[in-house]
């Protein structure tokens, strides 16, 4: 894999300097005065890159990038926006990671998409001095170029990601319509951001201590993001850690929910709501005295009950986090059943169908169950797990969210559970020391 | 202020058309407002006042800005008491007071400075210069009487010090303004959007830190009540300690760093007693020591709380032993734990009146509870009791 990253690097900064000799042959350069503001912004854009949104990190240099090209105008844009774009080859995660060839690939592909973007601004230039009747065709082509800019990137990158990893399922289309929406936005920020440039040189400064004010605030909050769900996930691996029996036992029920989700094209905030309400479905046993957990054998009703109410104050402890609310929602659902039978949580009351987000995280809670050791019983088979899921499948479970699991689980290559053990009741047997595996 | 408005006006150079469209201006952006770190809200109000004294200040007419700021203050505070939030009218009266005088010094401030500056430097960077040099005179205000008005139990000093780190969202409001009363003569109709257009990058940027805040603070004390829920430690104790600790922390001239440290380590000490319900803990007992080492165990399962897992740690170490000095390495916020988790439990839990609990503290002064935090503990609680 090495070598054919090499081999694409090369390939990729040949490219790149290709279309910076094209964009040098043809265009004139601009004097440093104007030049250098604008690469030392890029630079620290582009090294300093934070996550805007849950997938949009690039954008932000594209709009320097375009903002660039239309400061510096019509001669000057493609090689404008090339300069620039070669100055800012590299992200803060890059150094740290020594990630060269990639560095390498990025560079190449940002230069040729900066110069093809470039030369799409040309023809919307006023010919004689600038004013603010040239901002809206100046707006509309900055859009364009955006669009250019993005379609070039995306292409040449998922060529080098099909081309190093093999992956076999790359589907960008299904995000299409997010991205294109932040794409035009970007490049009428760009526009209007560097026609703004020919009119009023002293705004540029406001405008980008502006944004590296905002920039500030993004990256603090995603620092407080990552905070929040490595406490809560820290906090619940920790307490769960004190019994044998369920360790593992959320991360894993959040892995299959995951599974199951992108199966069922979740995206962004749903995916991850997904997620975080498998993190604390257990949440309310951490309240439940020790020995209730740990019973071997079946609860009677009075401790089921018990069971119940432990857990629930809990939830609603957690409810009290506004950000939660949705999560808690989901997880005290997750007991209920596909045809509206069971118990449900706060706010479910008896024969309310759950929530999809509900029934992925049941059939991915009951799988894991079954494929892991209890204190009553071993693990389960795999198959037996499915032939289970599946046999209760239209009751229980909803049968699309159980077909999901079973194909994604079964074309990840992964097994869990025991090689063959395929009944409840010999699982019980041997954990009771009766029988033999 | 209705005078200073009419007084103001009838002394303009300026239209009388200019000085309401700049008054409106002002109402209605201050509509607009923003959660700053500190707890204080920001509003659009005070870029619009930035920009109106640059539009209308470069003929050097100063009861023009005034009259505007004036008229756009008050207007804007009938508007928001018609059509605010309530998070926004709960502060609108002080609000509005500090926020227009704020604009007051920031409108004479720049008048003054650019023509002090205009002979200095000439005309052509002295608007900028002024326009900068005011705007630290004007953030200096705001913070200095935001910390001065805030009710709380915290000390002025440490107020301050928060105020101070609510400079982005201050620097994001001159620098909007000071863009639009740029980039307006040029540009006419496309000065809003090319203005607002970055600022409502950073405006969604500051507004979710603030969601993001809240959010990590309320889950922290959601997880710390836990054991409270399951009846394995006293209900309200982990909230009531982190109250006066964080009080205590802030009257021992703490920074704001080490006071959000406080309060999670103080929130989460006894997090450790949700092991309490083991059977095997229950028949061989425990210490206080096992609490702290349990519950830092817990804590330190998160990365980012390492600094507070070290603190829950060593919250029950004496701050000296016999016959030596003071435990250097014990650190205050552990030393402030310990005395405010007893101070709860004696209130609380053995039914004592302040003076007994503080007598309690006290008494323990010789090797348990540092003096130093003990005496903090007494102004903090002495604060609150009728003096008699």
């Amino acid at each position: 894999m090495q070598a054919v990253k090499v081999r694409l690097a090369i390939a990729y900064a040949g490219l790149g300097a290709v279309a910076l000799g094209v964009a040098v042959a043809t265009q004139e350069f601009p004097p440093l005065r104007d030049w250098a503001p604008f690469a030392v912004v890029a630079f620290l854009t582009v090294y300093h890159a934070v996550e805007v949104n849950d997938h949009l990190t690039a954008s932000p240099a594209a709009m320097i990038f375009l903002a660039t090209a239309v400061a510096f105008g019509a001669g000057h844009a493609a090689l404008g926006a090339a300069a620039i774009s070669a100055v800012s080859p590299v992200t803060k995660s890059d150094i740290a990671e020594r990630r060269v060839a990639l560095s390498v690939i990025n560079w190449g592909q940002t230069v040729v998409a900066a110069v093809l973007a470039g030369f799409v601004l040309e023809p919307f230039f006023p010919t004689g001095a600038w004013s603010q009747r040239d901002f809206p065709l100046v707006a509309v082509g900055a859009m364009l170029a955006s669009m250019v800019y993005h379609l070039v990137n995306w292409g040449l990158v998922s060529l080098a990601v099909r081309i190093v990893y093999r992956k076999r399922e790359v589907r960008p289309w299904s995000r299409m319509g997010s991205i294109l929406r932040s794409t035009v936005v970007m490049g009428f920020v760009g526009g209007l951001l560097g026609a703004t440039y020919h009119l009023v040189p002293v705004a540029l400064p406001f405008i980008f201590a502006l944004f590296g004010v905002g920039y500030l605030a993004f990256s603090s909050l995603s620092e407080l993001r990552e905070a929040q769900e490595a406490t809560l996930r820290g906090f619940i691996k920790a307490l769960e850690a004190k019994d044998l029996y369920t360790r593992g036992h959320t991360e894993r029920v959040a892995y299959f929910s995951q599974l199951i989700a992108e199966r069922m094209n979740y995206r962004g905030t749903r995916l991850e709501r997904v997620r975080w309400a498998a993190l604390i479905h257990d949440v309310g046993k951490l309240a439940v005295p020790r020995d209730l957990i740990r019973k071997r054998g079946r609860l009677e009703d009075g401790e089921y009950q018990q069971l119940q109410v432990h857990a629930h104050v809990v939830e609603d402890l957690l409810a009290e986090v506004e950000f939660l609310r949705p999560m808690v929602e989901i997880a005290s659902g997750h007991h209920s059943r596909f045809d509206g039978g069971g118990y449900g949580g706060t706010g479910h009351a008896h024969g309310n169908p759950p929530s999809q987000e509900a029934r992925i995280l049941a059939v991915a809670d009951a799988f894991d169950a079954m494929t892991s050791t209890r204190s009553y019983r071993v693990a389960l088979s795999q198959e037996f797990a499915f032939q289970e899921l599946r046999a209760n499948a239209g009751t229980q479970f909803d049968p699309e969210v159980v077909e999901a699991l079973v194909q994604s689980v079964v074309e990840s290559g992964e097994r869990y559970g025991s090689p063959n053990l395929g009944s409840e009741e010999a699982a019980r047997l041997i954990a009771e020391g009766k029988g033999r595996p | 202020m209705l005078g200073i408005a009419f007084i103001g006006v009838g002394q303009s150079d300026s239209s009388l058309v200019a000085v309401s469209i700049a008054g409106v201006l002002i109402a209605g952006a201050a509509l607009i407002t923003v959660p700053a770190s500190s707890g204080n809200r920001f509003s659009l109000a005070l870029a619009a006042a930035t920009a109106v004294p640059l539009l209308i200040g470069p003929i050097f007419d100063f009861g023009g800005a005034i009259g505007a700021v004036a008229v756009g203050f008050l207007s804007g505070w009938v508007v928001l008491q018609l059509f605010g939030s309530d998070e926004q009218t709960a502060t609108a009266d002080s609000d509005f007071l500090r926020q227009s005088f704020g604009a007051f010094l920031f409108a004479a401030f720049y008048v003054a400075l650019e023509g002090a500056a205009g002979l200095w430097i000439g005309p052509a960077g002295a608007n900028l210069v002024a326009a900068v040099a005011a705007a630290l005179v004007w953030f200096a205000f705001e913070t200095g009487a935001w910390a001065m008005t805030t009710y709380d139990r915290v000390s002025r000093r440490y107020l301050l010090r928060l105020a101070v780190e609510d400079w982005p969202v201050a620097f994001s409001l001159f620098a909007v303004g000071a863009l639009f009363a740029y980039v307006l003569p040029e540009l006419g109709w496309w000065a809003p959007v090319v203005a607002l257009l970055p600022y409502s990058f950073a405006h969604i940027a500051f507004y979710r830190s603030h969601l993001a805040r809240v959010t990590y603070s309320q889950t922290i004390r959601s997880l710390a009540r836990i054991p409270e829920v399951a009846g394995l430690s006293p209900d309200g104790h982990s909230d009531r300690t982190a109250d006066l600790s964080v009080a205590v922390a802030t009257e021992l001239g703490l920074n704001p760093h080490e006071v959000r440290m406080v309060e999670y380590a103080a929130r989460l000490h006894d997090i450790g007693r949700i092991t309490l319900n083991e059977l095997n803990i229950i028949k061989v007992g425990f210490t206080d020591d096992d609490i702290a080492r349990w519950g830092s165990e817990i804590i330190s399962e998160a990365p980012f709380l390492t600094e507070v897992a070290a603190l829950v740690r060593q919250q029950h170490d004496p701050y000296r032993r016999p016959g030596e000095r003071k435990d250097p390495d014990l650190p205050i916020p552990s030393k402030i734990i310990k005395a405010a988790s007893a101070y709860d439990h004696a209130t609380s839990e053995l039914g004592f009146s302040t003076l007994e609990a503080l007598e309690v503290l006290h008494r323990g002064a010789a090797y348990d509870f540092d003096p130093d935090v003990v005496e903090g503990i007494r102004h903090i609680v002495m604060l609150g009791e009728p003096k008699s």
